[in-house]
């Protein structure tokens, strides 16, 4: 081991930095040291960069229609900006409250300087900043795993212009925040210098990802991998250990947070983490993936609505890296995401687990990667396997040929579809009856102040705005049955309340919320915005006389 | 609300040092390449420079032969030893007498200073020295005969001034003290004296250390009143520009035990610290060209006094976060010292295993437990030489108290090398 020269003190000698001494184990495709000077790695980014911020962003707060649990994450993040603590309702630990810390964070100073924009239609923009980000980290990411710049190219592509991505990215969910994080955590795993830190940052990156959002704890072995692949034999136990240690220690934060607030253990007359771990392990199956008729097979369905080429496409990918491991030194680049995408895929098909319809959204970056390795395998297959320099001039001739051939024939079967999906993206108005709900709501009701109303949580922070009482005058629907401090105040039931704001997910939920189906039968409506599944409905709640009341 | 910024005042400043003292600590791991670079190159066979190599020796008539045998097996051809010995210390000195007698490379000086320590020694030493370079060695040091080989090549390809080799404690398995003493002096000649070589600032070591000898006698020789003449030394030389190298190579490096009661070792650890801050006191850090390198020597010769503080206020840290009734926010950021102490201590635990792969020494289960229940007692005992040593600075009492106490030791029985109590173990 005596083959290189030692450290120096001067400045005048270049600091000696000796060839790390090569190692057997795995034949480690060089990486690109210098991708922030690469002039045309820089404008192949930056052009793809603008074109999937434009897609992505333009009418974003029209389409996709607003979800109830984007009102959920912005209302906290506004509680979070108040000053009210992590929730306008009790922080019951349903998910780490990292997530909307960090949206509180990002919609800060749009938020300072006008407050009415704090709604979820406007506050999308901020994902912009999010989907903009990641689609950055998924290229580097990809040049680091040794994809050649078309390759890694595509891959932003995939995970960026997809109408699958472009209809979750818009959203302001968690899982998107997660996955830029997880995504800094590989890029940093797969640094080309190996650097102790940059692990060390992977780990704490990882940690954040999953206190973002709790279930990014699943891609952590395929983050593992791709650092155990990249670090080099002789530092690799300092690194791993450490990243290891940053990933547990910035982990232990969330349980610690609870200890400190005395709400680490259930016990009476107070929330506790170990009740909202509970509630999520056991929360009721939606059936088998493949099973037509089950929930999951519902929610399957709606993510190939928008795209089959990125979901089923990078399971082929994946699928193919897997099998042709030995010989694909891409395959071999490409393990961790690879197996990234095998994680997620066998958790999809557990015989009965929940299978919540953003699920998709942590695998895409994995997706598109592995996609983006697959069709880079088969391009190497096609025009550079068996090549001699001998070869005669019509086989290669045909090797091309036969790439323009099926480069020609996925552009013709992609580029419509995704031609459509973009252009309802940046043209569909599908929260119109939400705005004009909202208009309603603000011109049409005397005294907002005195009025309880009942709304879904897409709906809420804009009557806040309108000067509805907060938590209490205007409540996320589900409060009324779910949690005792909102009931307490409601000791006639559906008599205490003005107003029901009947959106999709108030009629589908209603079912099993006793306090919120008898203000749905209490009440008639007095406006509808919309039609068929989709309107909403402002109902009146009715007083005994059988009048409004 | 004032304690609460208070204490998130000093928390976050103990996590900065806390954080600051590991990286540093890691400096060797940061990357293949820079591991790469803390090792020695490989010699090309021949020889550039001669070597004078000083070996002060006290009453240690018991380990002095084997010493110097070992060191006559040297691949390199071109050396001199100088075994320098006390004018009251007559075994000592027959011994070096029939050694020289022997073999014309080795000669004996005597030292006749009245009160005696190992700068006078060596001073006394360094008018004779014949070669292009001095090196020191230690009377029971093991030194591995390629070992000059080595130093000739770097000196040679890097136009060093002085090149500072790996000193390394072995016997991990002797006592939970012991374990952790021999992981101290693993990250610091591994990893930590690299990353000062390579930023111009550094305190040597007390061998295994090879200067020019013109650049030696240029700079006067080592400080007679210092306690820590080789980090003096090594301060002196970088400050005003000289080039210092280091190299470690597991099976280069020069084998030592550590001391061998917890006594000793607390003694020896309060003469580094008061040696610590007569250098710093010194000044001549000063003369560093830029503020980073200032600000550097200033908190490495700080380093003991500061480890003190850190090992007192990071518990009392803890109980305040868990017992008093501060705000969430400010209970979460007295916890980031622990924190990094907690890293460090995984850290160590990898150091440990990479030790025992290098040395090709065995480390059991046990061994890791010790060192981390070892841990929080090792703290204490550095904390009381670090307040031993300002005091003792204080009261104007700088005497080596080695000396003393390493001589009567020695007089009353004759013991073999493994009991001696020794002291003088360089930093």
């Amino acid at each position: 081991m005596t083959s290189t020269l030692p450290a120096a003190t001067t400045a005048k000698v270049p600091a000696q930095r000796r060839p790390a001494p090569r190692t057997g184990a795995h034949r480690r495709v060089e990486p690109p040291r210098r991708l922030r000077s690469s002039r045309s790695d820089l404008i192949l980014c930056g052009v793809l960069l603008v074109a999937i911020l434009v897609v992505q962003g333009w009418n974003i707060g029209d389409y996709p229609a607003l979800s109830d649990d984007e009102g959920t994450y912005l209302a906290q993040a506004w509680s979070v900006q108040q000053g009210d603590g992590l929730a306008h309702y009790t922080y019951w630990y349903d998910h780490p409250p990292l997530g909307w810390i960090q949206i509180a964070l990002l919609t800060w100073i749009p938020a300072l300087i006008s407050p009415e924009s704090m709604t979820v239609g406007t506050m999308r923009a901020a994902m912009l900043v999010i989907s903009g980000i990641s689609a950055v980290l998924v290229y580097v990411l990809g040049r680091r795993l040794a994809l050649p710049r078309w390759a890694a190219a595509l891959g932003m592509v995939f995970f960026g212009l997809s109408p699958l991505s472009v209809v979750l990215q818009r959203e302001i969910f968690l899982d998107n925040l997660a996955v830029m994080w997880t995504l800094l955590a590989f890029t940093l795993a797969a640094s080309p210098s190996r650097h102790l830190w940059h692990h060390f940052g992977a780990g704490i990156a990882a940690a954040t990802a999953v206190l973002t959002k709790e279930t990014m704890l699943v891609v952590l072995p395929a983050l593992f991998l791709t650092m155990w692949r990249h670090s080099h034999q002789d530092t690799r136990k300092f690194a791993i250990t450490g990243a290891v240690t940053a990933c547990t220690l910035i982990g232990f934060s969330y349980p610690l947070f609870a200890l400190l607030k005395g709400e680490l253990l259930p016990g009476a007359g107070h929330v506790s983490l170990w009740d909202g771990v509970k509630y999520q392990m056991t929360r009721p199956g939606s059936g088998f993936i493949l099973d037509q008729g089950s929930g999951s097979w519902g929610v399957l369905q709606s993510w190939l609505y928008y795209d089959r080429i990125l979901p089923l496409g990078g399971l082929a990918g994946a699928l193919l890296l897997l099998v042709t491991w030995r010989w694909s030194v891409t395959a071999r680049a490409l393990a961790g995401p690879a197996l990234a995408v095998a994680v997620f895929a066998a958790l999809a098909l557990r015989p009965n687990g929940y299978l919540p319809a953003m699920y998709v959204i942590q695998a895409l970056p994995f997706l598109a990667l592995v996609l983006a390795g697959g069709t880079a395998s088969v391009a190497h297959a096609v025009l550079s396997r068996w090549r001699s320099e001998a070869e005669k001039r019509y086989v290669s001739t045909g090797r091309y040929a036969l790439a323009g051939v099926l480069a020609l024939a996925a552009g013709a079967y992609v580029v419509p579809h995704w031609y459509d999906g973009a252009r309802t993206a940046v043209t569909t108005d599908a929260n119109a009856p939400y705005h004009a709900a909202s208009r309603w709501l603000a011109t049409e009701v005397e005294d907002p102040e005195r009025t309880r109303v009942l709304v879904d949580d897409a709906l809420w922070l804009d009557l806040v705005h309108q000067g509805y009482r907060p938590g209490l005058g205007v409540i996320w629907f589900y409060k009324a049955d779910l949690d005792p401090a909102v009931t307490k105040t409601m000791p006639r039931g559906w008599k205490d309340l003005d107003y029901v704001v009947a959106s999709p997910t108030v009629r589908r939920d209603a079912a099993d919320l006793p306090n919120v189906k008898a203000a749905m039968e209490h009440s008639d409506p007095v406006a509808t915005f919309g039609t068929g599944e989709d309107r909403i409905e402002i109902r009146q709640i009715q007083t005994s006389a059988g009048g409004a009341r | 609300m004032l304690t609460s910024v208070f204490i998130a005042a000093v928390s976050l400043a103990l996590f900065w040092m806390a954080a600051f003292t590991l990286w540093w600590q890691m400096h060797a791991w940061r990357t293949p390449e820079v591991l790469a670079s803390t090792r020695f190159s490989s010699p090309d066979g021949d020889e550039h420079v001669s070597f004078s190599l000083l070996l002060p020796a006290r009453h240690e008539q018991a380990v002095l032969d084997h010493t110097i045998q070992r060191l006559l097996e040297s691949s390199h051809t071109d050396f001199e030893i100088i075994v320098i010995v006390g004018h009251d210390d007559p075994e000592t000195t027959a011994v070096a007498e029939s050694a020289a007698a022997r073999d014309p490379r080795v000669r004996v000086v005597v030292d006749t200073h009245e009160r005696k320590n190992k700068p006078k020694a060596m001073n006394t030493a360094l008018p004779h020295c014949r070669g292009d370079v001095v090196g020191v060695f230690d009377a029971e040091d093991q030194v591995h005969p390629e070992l000059l080989a080595h130093v000739d090549h770097a000196f040679l390809t890097t136009g060093a001034d002085v090149v500072q080799g790996g000193v390394q404690l072995i016997n991990f398995h002797s006592s939970w003290y012991s374990l952790r003493n021999c992981l101290e002096y693993f990250f610091w000649f591994r990893s930590r004296l690299h990353l000062h070589a390579q930023k111009g600032f550094i305190p040597l070591g007390g061998n295994t250390v090879f200067v020019r000898t013109d650049v030696l006698r240029e700079a006067g020789g080592w400080d007679p009143d210092c306690l820590a003449e080789d980090c003096d030394l090594g301060v002196r030389l970088s400050s005003v520009g000289k080039k210092v190298v280091v190299a470690y190579d597991s099976d280069m490096v020069t084998r030592e035990e550590t001391p061998g009661s917890l006594m000793s070792l607390l003694k020896q650890r309060t003469r580094w610290n008061q040696g610590f801050l007569q250098v710093y006191r010194k000044k001549d850090w000063k003369q560093l060209p830029t503020l980073g390198q200032r600000l550097l020597a200033r908190y490495t010769l700080m380093t003991p006094f500061m480890q003190a503080f850190t090992g007192l206020i990071i518990p009392l840290n803890v109980a305040i976060a868990l017992f008093l009734d501060v705000p969430v926010g400010i209970a979460f950021i007295t916890f980031l010292p622990a924190v990094t102490a907690l890293v460090t201590f995984v850290f160590e635990i990898v150091g440990l295993h990479d030790f025992g792969r290098q040395y090709g020494l065995r480390v059991r289960f046990a061994h890791y437990l010790k060192l981390v229940l070892g841990g929080p007692f090792y703290q204490v005992l550095l904390a009381g030489a670090a307040v031993r040593a300002v005091w003792r600075e204080q009261r104007g009492r700088n005497d080596w108290e080695l000396t003393s106490h390493v001589g009567a030791h020695l007089d009353e029985s004759a013991v073999s090398r493994q009991d001696a109590t020794r002291e003088d173990v360089p930093a």
